[in-house]
C-alpha cells in the first residue's frame, strides 16, 4: 500500500516538474495559422480573439488589402486580408476562414487567415532570426520557429498593426 | 503632501473663477468709476487670492496681489479715483496674476515671473497718488485699521468671536454672510428700479452708492477672522461664495446656484455609455419591426411595442440629460472680451463699444473650448479692418464710437453666434483684387464669382488686407484658423456684409458632437450616414436633367445652377447594380458652398453615435468616422467638409452609362461540365428530381435551399452560372423576389432564369415574366422535356450530347 502510495506521489513529482519545465521563461506561447501555403504564427497573448468571419463594411480610398471595418461589440475595428497583404490573390471565405483580432496596446485589428493550425509551445532556443535578407526593422517576420519537421514563421504583432499607407 | 495638492487644486479653480470674472469687472469699473459694489467685488477677489496663497506660501503671487489690494482699497474708499491709466496699471497686475496662476497650476510654484515693476507702479499709485501723503506701508495698516474698528462694531451686538467654538464661529459667519447677501438682494433690487437713471443723473446717484456703504462690514469680519486656524475652508470659501453669489444673482436675482463639481472624465464616460445605449436602442427598434412583420397581429407585439417606445423615449431623455450636464454657458468664452475691446482700442485709437448678449446660451464643453481663438480672431478683425478710425466715422456720417455686437442664441438644433460691426463692411471688389494678387485665384475664377464667394476669401490662409502687418492683425492667418477651429466642430461660417453699414458673421455649431442626426444614403449595396446639418435638401431628379458643363455635371435647382458629383465616384463604389432612370440628389450646404451629392436611393434619417475608425483608419479622406447601426453593420459617416473639397477633383462619370462595363466576359466551353447550373428548391426531393433529370447531360449543378442562399451563392462569385432553375414558393426569399434581385445586376442581366413551379395560374405566370423569368415550367414534368429546356436557355453544344 504504502508502495503504491509512493509510487502514484513519485509520478506526480515527476509531472510536475515537467509541467514546472514547460512553464519556465524558456517557452514561447503562440498560436500557428495558415496563410496560402505557409504556416504562421502570433504570440498567444497578442490574441484577442478568433472569431468566425461575418460581414464588414467597405472603406473607400485604402490599400486593396484593408477590406474595411466591422462591429466587434460595439467597437469599430479595421479588417485586414492578410493574404492580400502577403501578395497572395484573394481569396473567398470558407468554413475554415477566420478572423483573428490582434490587440497590443491600444491599437486593434482584425486579420483574415486561411485556417488556424495549432497552439504551439516551442523553446526558445529552437527559435532563429528570420533570414538575412529579410531582416531589419521594416521586416514583419520576428523569428524563424524550427519544431520537429516543420518550419513556422513568427510574425511581429506591432508591424502587423502598423498603418504602412 | 496629499492634501496640500488638495487644497492648491481648490485654490487654483476658485482663482481661475473669480479671475475669470475679473476682468469683464473692471471694464465695466473704468466707465463706471464710482460703483462701490463693483470696486468691491473686485477687492474682494484681490483679497481672496492674497489669503490662500499667503497660506499656500505662494510669496511672489502674495506680494503682487497685497499691492493690487492696496490700490483698490484706496479706490474703495474714494481716495483714489480710477483713471484710464490707473487702470492700464491694475490691468497688467491682474494678467500678471493670471500668468503665475498658470504657472502655479503647471509647476506647483510662482517663481519664474518678475512682478517688481508692476509692484513700484502699483506702489507709485496707491502711495504717490492724491493728497493723502502716507507711505505705501501705511497703507496695509490703514486696512487693518480699517477693519478693526469694524470688529468692534459689529461685536457691539454680538457675542466674543474669540470665545466662540469653531462651529458656533461658522454658523455666526453663514448667518452674516445671510444678511449680506439679503442685503445686496434688497439692494440690487433697488438699482434695477432706478433703472438708467442712475447712470445718467449723478445726483440720483448719491442714493444708491450712499446705501452700499455699510457694505463692507459684513465683509469685514471674514477677514478679520482670517487670522484664526481652525476654520480654514470658511476663510477661502466665504468671500468666494460672495462673489459667486453676486455674479448670476445680477441677472437672476433670487438664484443661489447649488453645484456639485465633477471630474469631465466622468461626464466622458457617461456620454460614451449614453452612446452606447443609443446604439442598443436604435437596434432594439429595428428588431420591433421585423418582429411586428412575422407576427402580425400577435398580442404580446402590443406589450413589446410599449416596452420599446418607452426604452426609446428614456433613452433619448437620458441623453439629453447628460449632454446637459456637459453644457457650460457660452459667457465663459464672451467674458474675455470686454478687456480685450478696451485694450483694442487704446492700441488703435478707435472708439468701440461691446454689445454682449446671449451670454446664458449653454454649449457642451469641448466645443466652448474650440471656439474662444476663433471669436478672438474675429473680434479683432472687426476692430481692426471693420471698424472705421472716429474721424473717418463723423466724415461718413456715422457715431463716432463704433459698436461691435456679440450675440449667442439658438436655433433648431445648433447654436448661433454671431459678430455684427458697424464698420465700413467688405469690398468685394478689393477682395477680389487682393486675392489675385496673392494668386489665390485666377481672373476666372474672380469673375465668376458671387458676393459670398467673394467674402469667403478672407477665410482662405494666405489672405489679408491689412496694409501692414500690425500687433493686431495683418498676417494672413487669423481667419485660416477661424475656419479650421470651426469646421473642427463641424460648424459653419456665414458672412454678410454691406459697404459702409457693416458686416456680420455668423457661425453656426452644434450642440454636441458625440451624438448627431444623421440622413442614410444608399449608393450601390453600400450605405453612409450624411450629418442632417449639411443637409439643406433633397431632390429626385431623372437622369435627363444632368447637364455636363465643362466636364462636370451640373443641373438646375430652381434659380441656381448646382454641380454634382456621384457619391460613388468619390468613395470608389463598385457599379454592380443597375443604374435606374432616377436618382436622389442631397444638396450639401456649407457655408456659402453648395453641392449636389448623387445618390441611389434614402434610406432615412437616424440618430447615430459617432466613432472614430481608430488610428490604423484615421484621416481617410472623406470620412468623419463610422456608427454601428441597428443591424449590428458598420456605417461610415460623409465627412462634408472634405467632399466638397474631393468633389473638385472628380470627373463627370457620374451617371455615364455603366453598361458598358458589363460586357461578360464568356468563357469558350470545352466540354460540357463547363456549363454550370444552380436548382434552387426548398425540397430536397425535387432538387433530387432535377438533378436526375439533367444529370446525363455532364453538366455541373449547384444546389441551393432557398432564395437568399441563391444570391450569396451567385454574390460569392464562386462559379459562373449559365442558368438557374427556380422554384417558386420557398421560406426566407421566394422565387419572384429572387428574380428581382437578380435582374437589378448587371452582369446577371442575361443569366436565364427558368421557373419550376406548380403554380400554374395565369397571374403567376405573368408575375414570372415580369420579374424576368424566360420559362415557366409547371409540375410535374418529364426529365427530357426539362432537360431540353435547359439545354436550349443555355445554349448548349450539340457536340457534347
Amino acid at each position: 500500500m504504502s508502495d503504491k502510495l509512493k509510487q502514484i506521489i513519485n509520478k506526480q513529482g515527476e509531472q510536475q516538474a515537467d509541467t514546472g519545465l514547460d512553464q519556465s521563461d524558456d517557452i514561447v506561447q503562440l498560436v500557428g495559422f495558415v496563410i496560402g501555403e505557409e504556416e504562421y504564427a502570433v504570440p498567444i497573448l497578442a490574441i484577442q480573439e478568433i472569431i468566425k468571419p461575418f460581414s464588414w463594411t467597405r472603406v473607400p480610398q485604402v490599400p486593396p488589402y484593408i477590406l474595411g471595418v466591422f462591429n466587434l461589440r460595439g467597437s469599430v475595428i479595421p479588417l485586414i486580408d492578410l493574404r492580400v497583404k502577403f501578395g497572395l490573390p484573394a481569396k473567398n471565405h470558407n468554413d475554415e476562414t477566420r478572423f483573428f483580432v490582434l490587440k497590443q496596446g491600444d491599437e486593434v485589428a482584425g486579420f483574415v487567415i486561411d485556417r488556424l493550425t495549432m497552439a504551439i509551445r516551442i523553446k526558445k532556443e529552437n527559435i532563429g532570426p528570420a533570414p538575412d535578407t529579410i531582416s531589419g526593422d521594416d521586416t514583419m517576420i520576428d523569428g524563424v520557429g524550427k519544431q520537429e519537421d516543420r518550419i513556422i514563421t513568427i510574425l511581429k504583432v506591432d508591424k502587423l498593426l502598423e498603418r504602412d499607407f | 503632501m496629499d492634501e496640500f495638492q488638495e487644497i492648491l487644486q481648490d485654490f487654483l479653480v476658485e482663482s481661475f473663477e473669480l479671475v475669470e470674472k475679473l476682468d469683464e469687472d473692471l471694464v465695466e469699473l473704468e466707465t463706471n468709476p464710482e460703483d462701490l459694489e463693483l470696486l468691491n467685488g473686485i477687492f474682494r477677489v484681490a483679497h481672496t487670492v492674497k489669503g490662500a496663497s499667503s497660506f499656500l506660501n505662494f510669496d511672489v503671487l502674495t506680494h503682487l496681489t497685497h499691492h493690487m489690494e492696496d490700490v483698490l482699497n484706496k479706490a474703495r474708499h474714494g481716495d483714489l479715483l480710477i483713471t484710464p491709466d490707473i487702470m492700464d496699471v491694475v490691468l497688467e497686475s491682474i494678467d500678471l496674476m493670471k500668468a503665475l496662476l498658470t504657472i502655479i497650476r503647471d509647476t506647483s510654484a510662482d517663481a519664474g515671473i518678475d512682478v517688481s515693476a508692476c509692484v513700484v507702479k502699483l506702489d507709485k499709485i496707491s502711495g504717490g497718488d492724491g493728497e493723502v501723503n502716507t507711505p505705501q506701508a501705511t497703507a496695509p495698516v490703514e486696512e487693518i485699521v480699517e477693519s478693526a474698528p469694524v470688529i468692534e462694531e459689529v461685536a457691539e451686538d454680538e457675542p466674543d468671536y474669540d470665545n466662540m467654538s469653531p462651529d458656533d464661529l461658522e454658523a455666526e459667519i453663514e448667518k452674516l454672510l445671510q444678511e449680506r447677501q439679503e442685503e445686496d438682494k434688497a439692494k440690487r433690487a433697488a438699482k434695477v428700479a432706478a433703472g438708467e437713471e442712475v447712470l445718467a443723473a449723478p445726483e440720483v446717484q448719491e442714493e444708491p452708492a450712499a446705501e452700499p456703504e455699510p457694505t463692507p462690514e459684513p465683509v469685514a469680519p471674514p477677514v478679520a477672522v482670517t487670522p484664526t486656524p481652525p476654520p480654514v475652508a470658511p476663510k477661502a470659501e466665504a468671500p468666494s461664495g460672495d462673489a459667486k453669489a453676486a455674479a448670476p444673482a445680477k441677472r437672476t436675482p433670487a438664484a443661489v446656484e447649488q453645484t456639485i463639481r465633477v471630474d469631465v472624465k466622468r461626464l466622458d464616460h457617461l456620454m460614451n455609455l449614453i452612446g452606447e445605449l443609443v446604439l442598443a436602442k436604435n437596434r432594439l427598434i429595428k428588431i420591433n419591426d421585423d418582429v411586428e412583420e412575422r407576427y402580425e397581429g400577435e398580442e404580446f407585439l402590443e406589450e413589446l411595442n410599449q416596452v420599446v417606445s418607452i426604452v426609446s423615449l428614456v433613452t433619448t431623455d437620458l441623453q439629453i440629460a447628460v449632454m446637459k450636464t456637459r453644457m457650460l454657458p457660452i459667457g465663459k468664452v464672451f467674458n474675455k472680451f470686454p478687456r480685450m475691446i478696451r485694450d483694442l482700442t487704446r492700441e488703435l485709437n478707435k472708439k468701440i463699444e461691446l454689445e454682449i448678449s446671449g451670454e446664458d446660451t449653454e454649449l457642451d464643453k469641448s466645443i466652448v473650448e474650440e471656439i474662444g481663438d476663433p471669436l478672438v480672431h474675429i473680434i479683432r478683425n472687426s476692430c481692426d479692418h471693420g471698424i472705421e478710425t472716429p474721424d473717418i466715422r463723423i466724415a461718413a456720417g456715422k457715431p463716432e464710437t463704433g459698436i461691435i455686437a456679440l450675440k449667442a442664441y439658438n436655433e433648431g438644433n445648433q447654436i448661433v453666434i454671431q459678430i455684427d460691426d458697424d464698420g465700413k463692411g467688405l469690398d468685394t471688389t478689393m477682395l477680389k483684387n487682393k486675392a489675385l494678387e496673392k494668386g489665390l485665384i485666377s481672373e476666372k475664377e474672380a469673375d465668376s464669382m458671387s458676393d459670398k464667394e467673394a467674402f469667403a476669401l478672407i477665410m482662405k490662409p494666405g489672405f489679408s488686407t491689412a496694409a501692414a502687418v500690425t500687433n493686431v492683425s495683418g498676417r494672413g492667418v487669423g481667419m485660416d484658423v477661424v475656419k479650421t477651429n470651426i469646421e473642427k466642430v463641424n460648424g459653419i461660417i456665414d458672412i454678410e456684409s454691406e459697404m459702409g453699414q457693416g458686416s456680420s458673421m455668423k457661425l453656426k455649431i452644434p450642440l454636441t458632437l458625440a451624438i448627431i442626426q444623421a440622413l442614410l444614403v444608399g449608393v450601390q449595396e453600400e450605405h453612409y450616414a450624411i450629418p442632417l446639418a449639411s443637409v439643406l435638401e433633397t431632390v429626385r431628379i431623372s437622369k435627363d436633367e444632368i447637364y455636363t458643363v465643362e466636364g462636370r455635371s451640373v443641373m438646375r435647382l430652381r434659380e441656381d445652377v448646382l454641380s454634382l458629383v456621384h457619391i460613388g465616384d468619390i468613395f470608389e463604389v463598385e457599379r454592380i447594380l443597375d443604374a435606374s432612370e432616377h436618382a436622389y440628389v442631397v444638396v450639401l450646404g456649407l457655408g456659402t458652398q453648395k453641392l449636389g451629392l448623387i445618390v441611389d436611393t434614402l434610406v432615412g434619417q437616424e440618430e447615430i453615435v459617432i466613432k472614430s475608425l481608430g488610428d490604423y483608419l484615421k484621416g481617410i479622406e472623406g470620412i468623419a468616422g463610422a456608427t454601428i447601426r441597428g443591424d449590428g453593420g458598420v456605417t461610415l459617416i460623409v465627412d462634408v467638409v472634405a467632399l466638397m473639397d474631393m468633389a473638385k477633383n472628380v470627373k463627370a462619370t457620374a451617371m455615364v452609362d455603366s453598361s458598358s462595363g458589363a460586357a461578360q466576359i464568356t468563357h469558350e466551353k470545352t466540354k460540357a461540365s463547363d456549363y454550370t447550373v444552380m436548382i434552387v428548391d426548398d425540397s430536397k426531393t425535387d432538387r433530387m428530381i432535377m438533378r436526375k433529370a439533367l444529370e446525363p447531360m455532364g453538366i455541373t449543378l449547384i444546389e441551393a435551399a432557398d432564395g437568399q442562399e441563391a444570391l450569396n451563392i451567385l454574390k460569392s462569385g464562386e462559379h459562373s452560372f449559365d442558368g438557374m432553375l427556380v422554384d417558386i414558393e420557398m421560406p426566407r426569399m421566394d422565387g419572384y423576389t429572387l428574380a428581382t434581385e437578380i435582374k437589378k445586376y448587371n452582369k446577371y442581366k442575361a443569366l436565364p432564369l427558368i421557373a419550376v413551379t406548380s403554380r400554374t395560374g395565369k397571374s403567376d405566370r405573368m408575375r414570372g415574366v415580369e420579374s424576368g423569368m424566360v420559362e415557366y415550367i409547371t409540375k410535374p414534368y418529364s426529365a427530357d422535356y426539362l432537360a431540353s429546356v435547359v439545354q436550349r436557355n443555355v445554349k448548349f453544344k450539340s457536340e457534347f450530347l
